[in-house]
């Protein structure tokens, strides 16, 4: 109980401190990588069970070294995450400026990488 | 830079501000960095010269923007390239078919015309995805449920037009068959509304396709006799619940009467997609399993070996997944008659109740709930087979080119296409996906698919090699008349070529069509083989 009361106040705290672009990008994100990157995957599949592509792809790649769940993430540099997507990255096609602006994307690059410092 | 063939630099500046006069200067990419955006991220040819990159790209937001746009195009010859989302990927992609093209991008096109919950029916524009549509209609609560393909970042509009397909029943997942009713700016810049949509105050467009006289729908698919604007299609009423059940059948030629009651099912309209699978084979797009790998280490087993292979592994030989959408009352009912006609029908045959899931799924459910997309709800998830994986974690692709051969819908052909990769795997030196258990996708009621995935690299080494399977593959499948449905622009030449009854009447039926309508050729030169004449050559 008083863990529960404790996280709901930090999460609070956390809503609280997000920037408008943060906000903006978390809608970004769930819109665009949402689908591959999220942190709920389907229990049964026909395809593979409890995977999502890109979250299954990333904890195949670390290992746990680091989360595989991106909004987990505390170390994602802008540069890199701008890269991945206008450049793609295995499986990961390209997104286009008519599907995701420049501003989104710096959007996207605030939810990822303000206030999660380590 | 990248120009277009035949097309001066002067010329070329010129029609590109003319582009940005019809869409505003924001919306025509030039840049390096811009237009390779518009690269196939799965292309087959990454980074060789072969690959077909764009000169340009320029993205209206409205019709008479794209009327405008493709006018310029003839003024100076310009190749248009349209895409819808531009998310065609393992066909293409964002990339044009002819290298130096101009990309017309229709993602900002992304309107929701019309979503008639009562009448069971939609009309959009072509850069509305499948998650804008759904999202669309989650959030009015219309009792209406989509039809969508695995990824559903997709176009309902491209998709149809690509020949894409879904899970649903049959009149559904067919969707360039549910579509009805489209707009076209023709390669001139006309605009054409077909059926009943040639009818000044009809409000039947969305409701009646053929309207009157020739009905033109199927040559805008796979073409480049136009760039369709918007596009109708039915929807299926929201059923209120969702029931499977997996049917096991014990011998290997226990297939045939099982693929024989199951198209029953599924040509009374009864069915969503059928769903192969065997116990003994080695999982969707996986390696063949251990103990059947042993077996064929002396190649491709004999009858009598397959039937004791089964019976010592203990294990039905095959099993498929029904799918029933409807009231509590008939899909369980439907349930119920399968049971009891593969029951007579197969000897041991055995049956697993599957859920029955109330429609549409909660919002709050819907991230955890499994296939997607036989619930209508767009997802992602199918990329779990071709990202990094158990299987291809030592050197994970970074894309693929699927290759889809239709067979007929009966157990020998499914064995025959299936050693048929087997054996064009083995001849090329690389460990064959397929193997006696393999099994057929239904996506089309009434055609089998056999499938197989090349993978593809940003490596010129690499994709060389995939190219010569992918090549050898398609032939191989050709001299058996198993045809592949879509590709890449990359193999689309060699596709067609295999369509060659009566010393290829069909490509120059398609050819004396383009001759005749897009006399400068300005829409996707060499889509699916169709060069305009001054281009063709020895093409074709």
């Amino acid at each position: 109980m008083r863990q529960a009361l404790l996280l709901g106040i930090v999460m609070s705290v956390s809503l609280l401190a997000q920037t408008p672009a943060e906000k903006d990008g978390k809608a970004v994100f769930d819109k665009w990588c949402t689908p591959c990157h999220g942190a709920e995957a389907p229990k049964r599949s026909m395809f593979v069970n409890g995977a999502l592509p890109g979250t299954a792809a990333l904890a195949l790649k670390y290992q746990g070294r680091v989360p595989a769940v991106l909004e987990q993430r505390t170390d994602l540099k802008p540069a890199y995450i701008k890269t991945v997507v206008r450049h793609g990255l295995y499986g990961m096609p390209i997104s286009r400026k008519t599907e995701i602006s420049d501003a989104e994307l710096d959007d996207v690059v605030a939810y990822l990488t303000e206030n999660r410092k380590k | 830079m990248v120009l277009p063939p035949n097309v001066s630099e002067a010329d070329f500046n010129a029609a590109l501000n003319e582009f940005r006069s019809a869409v505003g200067a924001n919306w025509v990419f030039t840049s390096d960095e811009d237009v390779a955006l518009y690269r196939d991220s799965y292309s087959i040819y990454w980074g060789e010269p072969e690959e077909r990159v764009a000169s340009a790209a320029v993205a209206p937001s409205k019709v008479d923007e794209v009327q405008q746009v493709v006018r310029t195009a003839n003024k100076y010859r310009i190749p248009l390239y349209p895409i819808s989302t531009g998310r065609n990927l393992t066909y293409g992609g964002s990339a044009p078919t002819m290298r130096g093209s101009v990309v017309l991008d229709l993602k900002r096109m992304n309107r929701i015309l019309e979503v008639d919950e009562k009448r069971a029916f939609a009309l959009v524009e072509p850069g509305v995805s499948y998650f804008d549509l759904y999202n669309y209609i989650r959030e009015r609560n219309l009792k209406v449920m989509l039809d969508v393909p695995d990824p559903g970042w997709g176009s309902p509009v491209g998709n149809s037009l690509d020949h894409g397909a879904g899970y649903t029943s049959a009149h559904f997942r067919d969707h360039f068959g549910s579509h009805c009713g489209m707009e076209v700016v023709t390669p001139e810049g006309d605009l054409v509304r077909t059926g009943m949509g040639a009818l000044p105050n009809s409000e039947t467009w969305q409701e009646f396709r053929y309207g009157a006289g020739p009905y033109i729908d199927g040559l805008f698919t796979q073409s480049n006799f136009g760039v369709v604007t918007k596009m109708g299609f039915w929807l299926m009423p929201m059923p209120e619940n969702y029931l499977y059940g997996t049917i096991t059948v014990p011998r290997y030629q226990d297939l045939e009467p099982l693929i024989q009651e199951v198209s029953y099912f599924e040509d009374l309209g009864l069915l969503g997609m059928p769903s192969y699978g065997s116990p003994l084979g080695g999982g969707l797009m996986g390696p063949p399993a251990p103990a059947l790998t042993e077996l064929m280490q002396n190649g491709w087993p004999t009858a009598d070996a397959l039937e004791n292979f089964v019976a010592s592994q203990k294990r039905p030989a095959w099993s498929v997944e029904l799918n029933f959408y409807g009231p509590e009352e008939t899909v369980r009912a439907n349930w119920q008659a399968a049971k009891r006609r593969f029951a007579k029908a197969i000897p041991g045959a055995a049956f697993q109740d599957g859920e029955l899931l109330a429609l549409p799924i909660p919002k709050e459910k819907e991230a955890t709930q499994g296939d997607k997309p036989r619930l209508g709800i767009p997802a992602l998830e199918v990329f779990t087979i071709a990202t990094r994986n158990p299987i291809n974690n030592a050197d994970p692709p970074d894309g693929h080119a699927d290759f889809f051969a239709y067979v007929p819908r009966k157990a020998s052909a499914v064995w025959a296409a299936a050693r048929v990769m087997y054996e064009t795997y083995r001849e090329m030196g690389v460990p064959p996906m397929h193997h006696p258990f393999s099994t057929p996708i239904n996506y089309y009621s009434r055609c089998f698919i056999v499938a197989t995935l090349v993978p593809t690299y940003r490596n010129a080494a690499k994709n060389a090699k995939s190219r010569e399977l992918f090549g050898k593959v398609m032939d191989r499948c050709a001299e058996h008349g198993f045809g592949c449905y879509r590709t890449s622009p990359a193999f689309q030449d060699r596709l067609m070529s295999k369509y060659s009854f009566n010393n290829n009447a069909l490509l120059r039926f398609h050819q004396k069509i383009k001759d005749s309508i897009d006399p400068n050729g300005v829409i996707s030169p060499g889509r699916y083989g169709i060069w305009p004449a001054k281009m063709r050559g020895n093409r074709g």
